[in-house]
């Protein structure tokens, strides 16, 4: 598979589809039905000048849409979790897991944490196929 | 809604401070609002917290880091590090402490430790990856912490919610 641009719409589309082939996700994520923001943070220095945002429409296991916009349409989701741009592509390396980065304020969360602990292991599944996508990091 | 009840609830929510205030750690932050939303939604939660009296470390081993619990009758102060005098101290990954947050709660307000979750954080007690020093005379305490760590809800509460879902 071609490496696609890291937070760019063909990455998007990729992540989507790795969502939905993933049966554990879909296990693991039955009753969510909230939408989350994953907020990119610039960093000009790495060759990642804008900020921007995923919006992730998932829904009863289903990744209905996973799309990139801007950092605000990513902060008015219902869960929202903000980093840098290079704390994202640690974690998409499999360098930081997401749940210790989350526990360690290195990713930061917005949201009910009840329910965000209640489908731990879907978010770790999504930690998972974001690994899958084959990527061109703009700082390498 | 401004009964009785709420407005004590509204005094209790507020009850949980930051010993370090803006300091403090992100874990910390996160067991102290995990327990504060707990407590905000759940009564039976609420009931534990108004009558726990005691001194809880939680250290995360794979990011080295710890919080010490102060729970007071209600009123929580979370501290940055294990703080000494502490009751119960649990050591574990963040994986592990995680999952702790998802053990259920049987009838009677235990912890399931015979469903999978439970037998999971069992399994890893014996293997030494969850480890929980000052059991021996706090169990009870424990399965006070457990229950307000824990994002599900009681089997006795969920049983009464279904019978009266419409």
């Amino acid at each position: 598979m071609v490496a696609v641009e890291a937070f760019s719409s063909e990455w998007a589309q990729l992540f989507k589809d790795e969502v939905n082939k993933s049966a554990v996700y879909r296990q693991a994520a039955k009753g969510w039905k909230w939408r989350v923001g994953l907020v990119v943070e610039a960093e000009p220095d790495r060759n990642f000048p804008e900020s921007r945002g995923i919006v992730m429409d998932l829904f009863e296991g289903e990744a209905r849409d996973i799309a990139v916009g801007t950092a605000d349409e990513a902060r008015a989701c219902d869960f929202v979790i903000t980093a840098p741009y290079s704390r994202w592509k640690q974690v998409a390396m499999k360098e930081l897991d997401a749940t210790r980065g989350m526990l360690q304020g290195k990713l930061k969360l917005k949201g009910d944490l009840p329910t965000i602990v209640r489908y731990t292991k879907a978010s770790q599944e999504l930690t998972e196929c974001t690994t899958r996508v084959p990527v061109a990091w703009p700082d390498e | 809604m401004h009964d009785q009840g709420a407005g004590r609830l509204a005094r209790r929510v507020s009850a949980v401070e930051y010993a370090d205030g803006d300091d403090a750690s992100a874990f910390g932050q996160m067991l102290g609002g995990l327990i504060e939303a707990n407590v905000e939604s759940r009564r039976e939660k609420r009931a534990d917290f108004e009558k726990l009296r005691a001194r809880v470390g939680v250290f995360v081993t794979d990011i080295e880091e710890g919080v010490t619990l102060d729970f007071q009758d209600g009123h929580l102060v979370v501290h940055n590090g294990l703080q000494p005098g502490r009751d119960l101290t649990i050591r574990a990954d963040a994986g592990t402490v995680m999952q702790l947050s998802s053990v259920n709660i049987g009838f009677a307000g235990m912890p399931n430790y015979l469903d999978s979750t439970g037998r999971e954080v069992v399994a890893k007690m014996l293997r030494g990856k969850l480890k929980i020093e000052g059991l021996l005379g706090n169990l009870t305490t424990l399965n006070q912490v457990t229950r307000l760590f824990s994002v599900q809800g009681s089997a006795d509460q969920e049983a009464a919610t279904d019978r009266s879902s419409p």
